[in-house]
């Protein structure tokens, strides 16, 4: 088969890391071509340098067997290559139809001489496009409107309308829930089936193995090789990723539980007018990960941010170790013990701007030693910051110094949950610990979490994912419309169980 | 009735002229507190063209009129360059760019009015005449009982201006150019990734905002004043951005807001007469549409939302 794409000693040097090492591969037409690698592994780096959004320092690109220096997006859509970004790209007070065409717009003529946008015109060719692929798309709904799955099929329709033949996605799992991914996961398959070259960027190896026909593995900015997916299995995928071999996660073991921490009591929350949280009444106790399933948008986060004094709870009490924290705010009750990972990385979890020493103290920034007499000590704070991202092994350009907005994901979240284990707190919530990481970092925090419930720690975990709620659960609550429809230890329930209460077949 | 009306409107087209230029640039993304200035640099420029060639043209000819509209439409856009190249091209902060062109704006034109008074016209002046703009009644429907005083007395630059703005509403919605302008403004890393050039938009744009202001500014000088003299700075341009803020960025509830400006001016004026106060009075009632903007403000502002990258210097590689 042709090769459609293919870099030749491609090398990207950012201040203070080298993000692709002498990368050479070939991509060829027709196929579903995977990228693994762990977070900051290079995988983004890599393609965006085939998108046109940086130049490589070194090496060579050949596109359909020329040689080419693309210089940007609009380069490289002349080369028809496209992208979804892992953050979407779109005009939020725009419509769907006006997203698409925005740059390739339908220009005509009123009356012979008044110019116009025919959007009439971009509606049909949308409206087949959809067809063609299964994108379903409201054409006319505004962006701001509409949820992550559909905004990323406008992503995907952009490039489709621009008629591009490569077509990269970027982690574009990360975000979606199971029902979406299985949609999208068909969608790249259509696109195959169409002739269309898709490069998968991810870290998830059963999406490879459903989808991808080979796969290059990428590892600190280094690649490992390029291995056919149908013969090669998803441990040694997983093993070349890391670069070592991955132990199987131990299923938890029966132990004892100690005095109860958390007491959740009645607790009733609204937002915007409606009944999130709806008399949920549970207890932890030290060394118990008390998990909540559920499906999105149950009234789990609604829940721990009340619990966590972020929201306040309209009914009902909190207390923890006999203490009540009903009406107690936000630091109060960090302060009393309760360390909190919260979902929204982004909008609550980090100030983006600010560097990894101000993130990583900034629960514990006005107390001695990172303060005295409100004066901060920069130099206590980068001493105790360093000894975090060493535990932790937080990977940063620049240390202690760098700023939070520039490293990926993984790392960020690391750090999130550097800062709040390192509290000391007797209760530890975690909202979607583990949410688009790779493997390596999700083990890692895994075995924070259980570490912590070594050390008789009461943990409350809520996640979307079965699997993670199996792995690590003493007991698991079920929510369904804001209700915990049922309380259970994790070995009484079965998964089909845990499903049924989800879902709300079962009340 | 009638002079609340006709007062008003004559106040109303040229603000609202200038906050459509406002709203060129806010769309675009790049704050805009330059309006002031570049209403008083483009009607300087229009001046200047009346100082210098208006005796070219009979003494009854309104053409050095069209001709001044004109030269302000350049002059503001030109001046309007400088804040281009401060915000899109240096990233300067958008803020800070917009109070030093309006502090500029007012030395600038006050000092080269006085020296080329003195130095060419060898008469020692801060102003430059300008004459008062004929006005004209629409025949047949300025007869018509109290709405008739809309088409009464009117000024033909509010004509002018009227048809830049239909011009103005049509180009911002309905063309290629304008639905760029306002993606940049909500999220120009979809218009990068589009192939489109956002600074340069951006920067057409803010062109845009001073050729409006500038007609805005020569539109005054026509007509309230008589002349162009440092008094032209009055505050309009914060007026303006008052009214299209108000407007929620958007060019028809603009005309609204105006409208309520134009009115609660004339409307106060008015009832300084009507109340027969000391004229030292006029001073406090002009101050009506800043209330009325604050008391509407007030209600209205939570429903109303800024375009989401205003004020935000655009940077590729921020995530």
């Amino acid at each position: 088969m042709e090769n459609i794409v293919e870099m030749r000693g491609v090398t990207k040097r950012f201040p203070g890391v080298v993000a692709n090492d002498d990368i050479s591969l070939k991509i060829r037409r027709g196929e579903i071509f995977a990228l693994l690698g762990e977070n900051g592994a290079g995988k983004s780096t890599l393609m965006s340098m085939l998108f046109g959004l940086y130049e490589p320092d070194e090496g060579e690109i050949f596109i359909r067997g020329e040689r080419v220096r693309i210089t940007s997006p609009t380069f490289a859509a002349g080369l028809s290559i496209g992208m979804v970004h892992q953050h979407f790209r779109l005009v939020e007070n725009f419509t769907i139809a006006e997203n698409i065409v925005l740059g390739a717009e339908p220009v005509r003529r009123k009356l012979g001489f008044l110019p116009y946008v025919d959007m009439r015109a971009a509606g049909a060719k949308i409206a087949e496009l959809s067809r063609r692929y299964g994108l379903e798309v409201e054409p006319e709904a505004v962006i701001e409107d509409v949820g992550i799955s559909i905004r990323q099929r406008v992503e995907i329709l952009k490039m489709l309308y621009r008629e591009a033949e490569i077509l990269i996605f970027d982690e574009p799992t990360a975000m979606l829930a199971p029902q979406e991914i299985e949609y999208l996961l068909q969608i790249l398959k259509n696109l195959r089936e169409s002739g269309k070259t898709v490069i998968l960027i991810t870290h998830k190896l059963e999406e490879i193995k459903k989808t991808a026909d080979r796969c290059g593995i990428l590892s600190r900015g280094k690649l490992v090789g390029v291995y056919d997916v149908a013969e090669t299995s998803t441990d040694e995928m997983a093993s070349l990723m890391v670069g070592r071999e991955l132990a199987g996660e131990a299923a938890p073991e029966e132990h004892e539980f100690g005095a109860e921490v958390l007491r959740v009591e009645k607790l009733d929350v609204i937002r915007d007018r409606m009944k999130k949280v709806d008399g949920v009444s549970f207890s932890v106790r030290e060394g118990e990960i008390f998990a909540v399933a559920g499906v999105d948008g149950n009234g789990q986060t609604e829940l721990t941010d009340a619990i966590a004094g972020l929201l306040r709870s309209s009914g009902g009490a909190v207390t923890l170790g006999g203490e009540d924290l009903t009406r107690a705010d936000v630091r109060e009750r960090m302060e009393k013990g309760i360390s909190y990972v919260p979902e929204d990385r982004h909008g609550v979890g980090l100030l983006l701007d600010f560097t990894l020493g101000d993130n990583l103290t900034m629960r514990r920034y006005y107390e001695e030693p990172f303060s005295r007499r409100g004066i901060r000590d920069e130099r206590a704070i980068a001493e105790y910051a360093d000894r975090l991202i060493e535990r932790y092994d937080i990977r940063s350009g620049r240390g202690y110094s760098t700023v939070v907005r520039s490293m990926s994901g993984g790392n960020q979240q690391k750090a999130i949950v550097a800062r709040e284990i390192e509290l000391d707190s007797r209760l530890l919530i975690f909202v979607q610990p583990t949410r688009g990481l790779d493997i390596g970092a999700t083990r890692a925090i895994h075995e924070h979490i259980l570490n912590q419930r070594a050390a008789g720690k009461a943990i409350l975990l809520v996640s979307l994912e079965l699997e993670e709620i199996l792995a690590l659960a003493d007991t698991i609550g079920v929510m369904y419309g804001g209700r915990m429809n049922r309380v259970a230890a994790a070995r009484e329930l079965s998964i089909d169980e845990v499903g049924a209460y989800m879902t709300g077949v079962r009340q | 009735m009638d002079t609340v009306i006709i007062d008003g409107l004559s106040f109303m087209m040229p603000l609202l002229c200038i906050a459509v230029g406002g709203i060129y640039s806010e769309r675009s993304g790049v704050t805009n507190l330059a309006l002031e200035g570049l209403l008083g640099a483009g009607a300087f420029v229009g001046a200047l063209f009346v100082a210098f060639f208006g005796k070219l043209f009979p003494e009854t000819s309104s053409a050095p009129m069209y001709f001044a509209m004109a030269a302000s439409v350049v002059g503001g856009a030109v001046y309007a360059m400088l804040h281009g190249l401060l915000c899109v091209k240096f990233r300067a902060n958008q803020v800070i760019s917009g109070v030093v062109i309006n502090i500029l704006a007012v030395a600038l034109t006050t000092f080269l009015t006085r020296e080329i008074n003195s130095g060419v016209f060898q008469a020692p002046s801060d102003k430059i005449q300008l004459g008062v703009s004929p006005r004209f009644d629409v025949p047949g429907l300025s007869k018509i009982p109290v709405l008739g005083a809309v088409f009464k007395s009117v000024y033909p630059f509010q004509v002018v201006i009227l048809v830049v703005i239909i011009i103005a509403w049509y180009a911002l919605y309905r063309t290629r150019f304008g639905m760029r302008l306002r993606a940049c403004g909500d999220n120009p890393h979809a218009v990068d990734a589009a192939g489109i050039n956002v600074q340069r938009t951006r920067f057409l744009a803010v062109m845009i905002s001073g050729a409006l202001s500038g007609l805005g500014g020569i539109s005054f000088a026509y007509s309230f004043s008589a002349n162009f003299s440092a008094s032209i700075y009055v505050g309009a341009g914060y007026l303006a951005i008052a009214a299209l803020i108000f407007g929620n960025w958007k060019i028809v509830p603009t005309v609204g807001a105006c409208l309520l400006f134009g009115l609660a001016r004339s409307g106060g004026y008015k009832l300084v007469q009507l109340l027969a106060l000391p004229s030292s009075y006029s001073d406090l009632i002009m101050i009506l549409p800043y209330v009325v903007t604050l008391l509407l403000l007030i209600f209205f502002s939570g429903t109303n939302r800024a375009p989401r990258a205003l004020g935000e210097i655009y940077d590729k590689g921020k995530r």
